[in-house]
């Protein structure tokens, strides 16, 4: 993983700028100014948002206002999915910055999950830690960390702290090759085309005769659509 | 003298998950206990799926001081015992004052090898549920097992399948209880339906009642192999 060190770095720090304006439909007090952030990929709106809601609630009464979401183009935008994935998946074929709408009001019941707390956000990515921990080694690795172990991976998140992240992390992403590396990759895809919000099936990364597997097995095994005839590949 | 047995795999795969539904949704269909299957179009995967209309007392759904609501009786089935006492009659049925629709959702976690339970709840007019009121909802004898485990937790969830907002019961913990249920059935060479056992267990929390002829019927049950 050492010399992954320089790639690593590239995703943790990866960022997409982004503009918040207010939807008409929200009542003021008087005009919202639209709110430019760079948005980091891999974390959570809910995390990274809270200066935008302290720009819309200066203008408007508190009477107005209930949880807040964001919109892209009619679309809810999942908190609980990364940033980074929320972007490719909605508007990575449109020129930046990444025009996102706030609401206040009206909150889609249907689409998206409630973020009461920073707490439920950390409860949701712990538990996706957990079960990609199950997959990778039977949840082996997590459970034998301790609790403050845990935290300090959240905090890193929490904190954009690239060093305090990867020093919990790196046990996560050990692959003892002596025992056939990761039982199973954790891995989704994810689409807009569907109903189903991804694609998880069980995936192991070497084949019965021994060989390591690569993206494009997976892909051409579980989402063949994806790949074209001629050994191309489709626009997301 | 016992034969020496390798312990059993309190893990299920989908092939048995598949199996045991199967098996269960024969004897709903016998009882008319009305869960379905529903198949995701152009796959082989799918989930069993049960909506039910639950009676609940008014201040179920507003803001109540804890100690001021009557978990005991929060269930409407004692109506029929205050007869006699017209005062206590006329004053329950005032207060069915809310019907809930609690549709439950059994799928199957490829990551933990194990069946986990969807459930989402509206009042009659499609308001949903939030989840202090689901909590509110569960029978006080349950809720200090459900904050003390084996369930860790009652969380919002998006539907693995359908990508809409469910509550779900956290499955970490389910190893706990199923391992000596299935310990004890494989001890006394008794079959199991893996289902049957894991629903009976974790659907009454939240209100989900599994008639006890699912367990006595030996049709629907499996011999549990060792693994």
């Amino acid at each position: 993983m050492a010399d992954d060190k320089d790639v690593l770095r590239d995703v943790w720090f990866g960022r997409i700028p982004a503009c918040f304006t207010l939807s008409p439909e929200e009542t003021t007090e008087r005009e919202a100014e639209p709110y430019y952030l760079l948005l980091p990929r891999v974390s959570y709106l809910t995390l990274v948002t809270d200066k935008v809601k302290k720009h819309f609630l200066r203008v408007m009464k508190a009477e107005d206002v209930e949880e807040m979401w964001l919109e892209y183009e009619g679309t809810p935008l999942k908190w609980h999915y990364p940033i980074g994935v929320l972007f490719d998946l909605h508007a990575s074929n449109t020129a930046l910055p990444w025009n996102v709408t706030v609401h206040f009001k009206n909150f889609p019941e249907d689409d998206l999950l409630h973020c009461a707390s920073n707490s439920v956000i950390e409860a949701h990515f712990m538990s996706c830690i957990k079960e990609a921990d199950a997959l990778k080694h039977k949840g082996q690795v997590i459970n034998d960390m301790q609790k403050k172990d845990h935290k300090q991976l959240w905090m890193g998140l929490q904190n954009d702290k690239f060093d305090q992240f990867w020093a919990m992390n790196r046990k996560l992403m050990e692959y003892p090759t002596e025992e056939g590396g990761f039982r199973y990759i954790p891995f989704r895809i994810y689409q807009t085309m569907s109903d189903r919000p991804f694609i998880q099936k069980l995936f192991r990364p070497v084949s019965p005769e021994g060989h390591t597997l690569t993206l494009g097995d997976l892909l051409k095994e579980l989402f063949p659509a994806a790949i074209c005839a001629e050994g191309g590949w489709h626009q997301r | 003298m016992a034969a020496e047995r390798n312990p059993v795999s309190c893990y299920l795969d989908e092939r048995t998950f598949r199996l045991c539904c199967q098996l269960f949704l024969q004897h709903s269909e016998t009882i008319k206990d009305g869960w379905s299957w529903e198949q995701i179009k152009g796959t082989d995967e799918g989930f069993m799926k049960k909506t039910l209309l639950i009676p609940v007392k008014s201040s179920v759904l507003h803001e109540q001081p804890e100690s001021s609501v009557q978990d005991e009786d929060m269930v409407t089935d004692n109506i029929q015992a205050n007869v006699e006492d017209e005062t206590a009659g006329v004053q329950a049925v005032c207060e069915i004052h809310a019907v809930l629709r609690y549709e439950y959702h059994v799928l199957y976690s490829f990551s933990y090898q194990i069946p986990v339970l969807y459930f989402r709840a509206s009042a009659l007019d499609g308001q949903p549920l939030s989840l202090e009121e689901v909590w509110r909802n569960v029978h006080l004898n349950y809720r200090q097992r459900l904050q003390q485990g084996p369930w860790d937790t009652l969380t919002q969830q998006e539907h693995p399948l359908l990508g809409q907002p469910f509550f779900m019961l956290h499955p970490c913990r389910t190893e706990e209880f199923m391992k000596p249920a299935l310990d004890l059935a494989q001890a006394e060479n008794k079959r199991v339906n893996y289902i049957v056992t894991w629903l009976s267990v974790v659907g009454p929390v939240i209100r989900l009642d599994v008639p006890l002829s699912y367990s006595t019927e030996s049709d629907i049950s499996l011999h549990y192999a060792a693994k």
